[in-house]
């Protein structure tokens, strides 16, 4: 089973950017999708983060994150319709205003949750933290608090699943149709799921600090991140791209 | 090897609680490991193994809390004043769940993580990671996503990373509880050649006795927080009665030779450890006797069956009676990739107890999925009591089928082992009065804590409350998946007692068993699994006789089998067939000669 946001191996520019690059240009184009006030600079910058997602490799993860936006978006566009209230009439309760603030809200909402997702594909988390430490001064333990808790994704998805499995194989009745009872049928089940999160949190603290964890310094880290040419390059862009997004 | 230099861990009148109020989870443990010795520690669940392991390495007092007396010196230091830090420098460990104990996804990263934090110089630290994934024999895994791997592959990895901090002592708890038996004797030669070749202290904890003793050069056995035995694995499996007192399994061959010894055809004391041991001892002891090798007629009729308490009786199937799971040209592959199965014919009739062996990842899991809905064959039919699984939901089947799942954590939910195993019932849509009726009667029989919340229970006890509500809906198909995986001897019999008498009450159990002696033991047919494919089925006997074909699925068989085929080839055609100790020990018998009061002065007496 694939993560949307696991690691796509590469050797693209993007791969190659420093982390601390990659992390300022996604925080770029967030920021120049909420200055952005027209159409088109906000397609562009969706279409400017769907174009670097193909080129570096990952663009079918960014599509299946996509058709989860959908039905996100369009409950966000109904909403928008439903509560704006100035504005033309065109159709029942819709009014012009609505629709152009609500059609700008959804796509503000896939340009903001795409371009993080795409460096997380491009980084590797330990590259990613251990960069964050060396040139932001991020206290490691939050560092490794941060990869620790996205290493677990799939690891409690996995349990989770072992769990449904194993009452569905009891009888509970899991493979129904109504999502609502499924929702109240899986509450119990957190239990089970707690105790064992609990337990491999604890045991995973332990382990990590039978290596050493108390030890570790800035200094640490056997790979260095330096900032190089690229790196400059794509800080430009950064500026352009807000300075584009308050013009825009 | 004997080394006499100052122990690297002492322990002196260690005792420990976890709490003011529980009971000492250790009661007064002196005791010094020598360096570079090989220890193994075996026992009870619940006999404070595993916290004797915290205490070597550190975690107790240091991470656990409770109440600790007594004083543990590591390299002559007291481990309470020592921080945790400074303690695994010397001692490193390998925890139980080998998922938790992995701080990065990335095998170098996992590596790196130790040494950056040690402050290992940075030009050293390519070489050290080199050398420690070629020391455990995984330098091919360097740059694998650690989520990709396999169990084995897995513990490699957490023992590499512990090696690259080049600790004097490694502490290892139950490192080989989730792998295959080949896998298993794989982790074990890593550990026999890091404490060869580097003269690295091993302590493990294992419940597999028999794999334990060909390595270790000295074993304690702890109960009930002390330590009950200790010695050379020889010594150690000499005391025979002891062990089976506390409830520790001996191996088969052990067994064989302290049966032999109390007949007197063998000098007590020296029990063997191995089939070669067996093999030769019993090729004396018979070479010495009257008949020899070779008279093939006069022996099977001498060799009365006894029949050992663990023969699998044969249940004789009504003729003719529908097999209640039938499995037609079944076919199932995984979207991802992953254990597929190509083609499964099967039928398994009421009142039957079928194993199916084979190595990991080879599908005999998807097969048990298979069987109880979870997954659907994308083609073939799969038909439980008549229907086929693809026209009801999955909690449709569960009233034929239920499952023993590997992790009894999974399937437990409820806040007492009442509901929990009136639970089962009440799905099944019987009213809550006559479940939680039917629910005592079982938890009763089980002698279980009925008020209790299942998961402030031991692990064991936590598998029985879910066996308890498998067998309390008497399901039509009993489905177990490594039902024995994380029980001691003890537990491991009475759940696969339980599970007999299921059968015998006409039950069909299908069973996935990395353990074959408990296969060999319980199972009457065999279905062999390999790469998805069953490549052979029959009789369990005649199974694993069939070497070839052991060898062809990467089988290991069990000990017994393995001793009585060799020693149907080199000391009498009378040997071929055995599957029991019994056998064994009753065909020497009779090939010995019966009891000679000359040769055997004490065997007479005892008549």
């Amino acid at each position: 089973m694939l993560n949307v946001i696991d690691y796509v191996p590469g050797d693209t520019i993007l791969h190659r950017l420093n982390p601390v690059t990659k992390l300022t240009l996604a925080a770029s184009i967030i920021a120049a999708t909420f200055l952005a006030d027209g159409y088109a600079a906000l397609i562009g910058l969706l279409l400017l983060t769907l174009l670097l997602g193909a080129y570096a490799g990952s663009a079918s993860r960014l599509f299946s994150l996509v058709k989860v936006l959908v039905p996100v978006s369009a409950l966000m566009l109904v909403l928008q319709l439903a509560f704006v209230r100035h504005g033309e009439v065109l159709w029942l309760f819709i009014t012009t205003d609505g629709l152009v603030s609500g059609t700008k809200a959804c796509l503000r909402l896939v340009g903001v949750a795409l371009p993080l997702v795409l460096m997380l594909t491009v980084t590797k988390t330990t590259d990613l933290a251990n960069a964050c430490v060396e040139k932001l001064h991020v206290p490691y333990p939050l560092a490794f608090t941060f990869t620790t808790a996205l290493r677990f994704v799939p690891v409690f998805t996995q349990e989770m699943n072992a769990i449904m499995e194993a009452q569905t194989a009891r009888g509970v009745a899991f493979d129904t149709k109504n999502p609502l009872k499924k929702l109240m049928l899986m509450l119990p089940v957190c239990v089970p799921l707690l105790v064992t999160s609990v337990g491999k949190t604890d045991a995973t603290a332990l382990a990590a600090e039978q290596r050493g964890f108390y030890l570790r310094t800035r200094a640490s880290s056997y790979r260095r991140y330096p900032f190089c040419a690229r790196d400059a390059a794509a800080a430009l862009v950064c500026v352009a791209l807000i300075a584009g997004g308050i013009a825009l | 090897m004997q080394p006499t230099e100052q122990p690297i861990i002492e322990m002196r009148d260690v005792a420990f609680s976890y709490g003011e109020d529980a009971d000492r989870a250790l009661d007064g443990i002196t005791l010094t490991i020598a360096p570079g010795s090989f220890t193994g520690i075996i026992g009870p669940s619940g006999a404070g193994k595993s916290t004797l392991a915290a205490v070597l390495a550190g975690a107790i007092p240091h991470h656990f809390t409770g109440q600790l007396f007594g004083a543990t010196l590591v390299e002559g230091q007291d481990t309470c004043e020592l921080t945790l830090t400074d303690i695994s420098r010397i001692v490193g460990s390998v925890n139980q769940d080998i998922d938790a104990q992995m701080v990065a996804s990335v095998v170098e990263d996992e590596l790196l993580f130790g040494l950056e934090n040690f402050g290992v110089a940075h030009e050293r630290i390519d070489e050290t990671i080199a050398a420690a994934l070629d020391a455990v024999g995984i330098a091919d895994l360097r740059d694998r996503e650690i989520a990709t791997l396999s169990g084995g592959q897995k513990q490699k990895v957490a023992i590499a990373a512990i090696l690259a901090l080049a600790p004097r002592v490694l502490v290892l708890d139950e490192p080989t509880a989730a792998l295959d038996p080949v896998s298993s004797r794989m982790v074990f030669d890593v550990l026999r050649d890091l404490n060869r070749d580097r003269g690295i202290t091993v302590i493990v904890i294992e419940q597999k006795v028999a794999l334990l003793s060909e390595f270790c050069d000295r074993l304690l056995v702890m109960n009930e927080g002390r330590v009950a035995l200790e010695g050379t694995p020889h010594e150690v499996f000499a005391h025979a009665a002891e062990l089976r007192a506390i409830g520790v399994d001996s191996p088969r061959v052990a067994r064989i030779s302290n049966s032999l010894a109390r007949r007197g055809l063998y000098p007590a004391g020296t029990p063997c450890l191995n089939v070669a041991e067996a093999a030769s001892l019993i090729a004396r002891t018979v070479g010495t006797g009257a008949p020899q090798a070779g008279e093939p007629g006069s022996v099977p009729a001498a060799a009365p069956r006894t029949g050992s308490p663990h023969a699998p009786a044969p249940r004789p199937h009504a003729e003719g009676a529908e097999p209640v799971v039938r499995f037609s040209g079944v076919t199932f592959a995984y979207p991802g990739g992953g254990a597929s199965v190509n083609n499964l014919d099967l039928a398994v009739y009421p009142g039957e107890l079928v194993g199916i062996v084979g190595q990991n990842g080879t599908g005999k899991t998807t097969a048990t999925k298979l069987v109880n809905g979870l997954l659907r064959p994308s083609s073939g039919s799969v038909r439980i009591a008549g229907v086929d699984t693809r026209d009801v939901p999955v909690s449709e089947i569960a009233r034929h089928v239920a499952t023993l799942f590997q992790n009894p954590d999974h399937q437990l939910c409820k806040n007492t082992v009442r509901d929990e195993v009136a639970f089962g019932l009440e799905l099944q849509g019987v009213p809550r009065a006559e479940a939680v009726c039917r629910a005592e009667r079982v938890i009763e029989r089980f002698g279980l804590p009925a008020d209790e919340a299942p998961f402030s229970l031991s692990r064991g006890q936590r598998q029985m409350v879910a066996l308890a509500s498998v067998v309390v809906t008497e399901p039509a198909v009993i489905v177990l998946d490594e039902p024995t995986s994380g029980l001691d001897y003890r537990e491991c019999m009475t759940v696969m007692e339980t599970v007999r008498e299921m059968a015998e009450q006409g039950s069909a159990v299908i069973m996935v068993c990395h353990d074959m002696e408990v296969v060999s033991d319980f199972a009457e047919r065999l279905v062999v699994m390999a790469d998805g494919c069953i490549l052979a089925r029959g009789a369990t006997a005649d199974v694993f006789a069939d070497a070839a074909l052991m060898a062809r699925a990467r089988v290991t068989p069990p000990q017994v089998v393995e001793l009585s085929a060799r020693l149907a080839q080199e000391v009498s055609p009378a040997f071929a067939h055995e599957t029991e100790v019994s056998g064994i020990v009753d065909t020497t018998v009779a090939l010995a000669g019966s009891p000679a009061p000359t040769a055997d002065p004490e065997e007479a007496l005892r008549a």
